[in-house]
């Protein structure tokens, strides 16, 4: 029986430097191959895992939480048409365009690029990068968990520390 | 749910501002955004109506900084309150490490707010989870308001769970950051016990069982009416203001109420049903019956016993 606790252990996603590190080769890959201005990794809960090219002055953390909403609403759209989920969404704009590319089952793959490239040649290889960050994912879902995730002992010292310094009372 | 990201050395949390349509989540979010340290706050993100209600979510990213060396950051969002909305609600609720549950002190306004806390717990069912998985703060918002309930009405209908509850008016901005830091104290806790096998802090949230279900004083007649149709019981309560306490300091002056009737949420209609739903200890009532039945084999066996030795007796001294 799946205990709560082992529940929440395997419902949370733990980067280690040598995941992003993997992630990060095929990000830069890609945006090479397609000739993208950036691509971000982010996961269903609007959290980013890691970007690869020119983010400028982009909101990143905004951008993440509105491509998960985006890609949650037009789940459900998929799933009222009878399909389980759209894979690939596309938002195109006047100069620059996003294409959301669903990775594996936790994560998602947004890819910003411009008029140097073509979306075809995003299509093309988003999907041979999707595949590979898939295999990526699945490891790491499938390696044995390390009995301490490297959370410092202290940590719940130091965050009762942090929200009393945040949060001064009223 | 939670991301660790040790490359970016970051950790990632979400939590949701949940209620009824018109409770004050996206108040909330605004005060944060206002009154947070410079530089701790990102954009707030307002998918709204033309009319300022909220249609997708609200979103707000908070930096809490440096926590035992990972950078520490909390994705607030809110939800639509409105009934109409709840595929986006049900959407905006994936994932949640920790839920502020806004109620509406006003008085008429609670089966508004049982509706929705019941909403929130169907939504987490669906996605397989429960109160021992996600942390929740009852915020008890409208305080200022001269016609509210007292807070132990407030518990009494809302807080079956005993978890942490909060006055506020978030539209002055009292009780946002108690809250807040209520919240995120127990998520940053429930991460470290699953993390690092600390010992826990507190026991998690289990049902109470409740012989006597629901006491909930003064709701309006109206209010009453619009109670949800999944309602299964009915409870009276006289006189609801007669408990009730003027809250010193906050203005707030308890009138007098007449008798009223509210519909409760069905989870407590039955004993031991509410505790499944949440995955407490169901009661277990059959080791007593048993016990009881032992006793009285005994005691029967005991008279029959005494009868059958004074007709021996009485038979005997006949004989002789």
């Amino acid at each position: 029986m799946v205990t709560d606790s082992e529940h929440l252990r395997e419902a949370r996603l733990v980067f280690y430097q040598e995941d992003v590190d993997r992630i990060n080769a095929v990000l830069n890959d890609f945006l090479k191959l397609s000739d993208s201005k950036c691509n971000i990794l982010i996961d269903k809960e609007g959290h980013m895992v890691t970007k690869a090219g020119t983010t400028g002055d982009i909101n990143l953390q905004s951008v993440a939480a509105l491509v998960a909403g985006s890609y949650a609403a037009t789940r459900e759209m998929a799933r009222l048409l009878g399909e389980e989920e759209f894979s690939v969404l596309f938002h195109q704009g006047k100069k620059d365009s996003i294409q959301l590319t669903l990775v594996g089952d936790r994560t998602l793959l947004a890819t910003v690029f411009d008029e140097r490239t073509t979306i075809g040649m995003v299509r093309l290889y988003a999907k041979e990068a999707s595949d590979k960050l898939a295999k990526i994912f699945k490891d790491i879902l499938s390696r044995p968990p390390r009995p301490n995730s490297g959370l410092g002992d202290d940590f719940s010292k130091s965050a009762k520390g942090a929200l009393d310094f945040f949060f001064v009372d009223e | 749910m939670v991301q660790i990201n040790f490359s970016l050395r970051e950790v990632n949390c979400k939590i949701v501002y949940y209620g009824p349509g018109l409770s004050g989540k996206t108040t909330n979010l605004e005060i944060i955004h206002a009154k947070a340290p410079k530089g701790s706050t990102g954009d707030l993100t307002s998918i709204a109506t033309e009319g300022d209600r909220t249609l997708f979510f609200d979103f707000l990213p908070l930096d809490l900084g440096q926590v035992a060396g990972m950078k520490t950051r909390f994705q607030i969002y809110t939800v639509p309150g409105q009934v109409y909305y709840n595929s986006t609600r049900k959407l905006v609720l994936q994932g949640s490490d920790g839920i502020v549950f806004v109620a509406d002190s006003k008085r008429g306004k609670m089966p508004e707010n049982l509706e929705s806390l019941e909403n929130l717990l169907e939504n987490l069912k669906e996605y397989g989870l429960d109160l021992n998985q996600v942390s929740l703060v009852l915020q008890y918002n409208k305080r200022d308001l001269p016609d509210v309930y007292t807070i132990d009405e407030m518990n009494a209908a809302l807080n079956k769970w005993g978890v942490p509850h909060c006055e506020a008016v978030a539209r002055d901005g009292h009780g946002v950051f108690p809250t807040l830091k209520k919240l995120a104290g127990m998520v940053l806790e429930s991460l470290n016990r699953q993390h690092t096998g600390a010992p826990a802090a507190a026991t998690p949230v289990k049902a109470r069982e409740q012989k006597v279900p629901v006491q909930v004083g003064a709701v309006g007649a109206a209010g009453a009416q619009a109670a949800s149709p999944r309602a299964t019981q009915t409870i009276r309560v006289g006189a609801g203001a007669q408990g009730a306490r003027p809250q010193a300091g906050r203005g707030v002056a308890a009138s007098a109420a007449p008798a009223i009737s509210v519909k409760p949420m069905p989870i407590n209609s039955a004993r031991g049903t509410h505790a499944a739903a949440m995955g407490g200890p169901v009661p277990q009532p059959q080791r007593a019956r048993k016990g009881r039945g032992i006793l009285v084999g005994l005691i029967l066996l005991a008279v029959a016993g005494a009868g059958a030795y004074l007709w021996f007796s009485g038979l005997l001294k006949d004989l002789l």
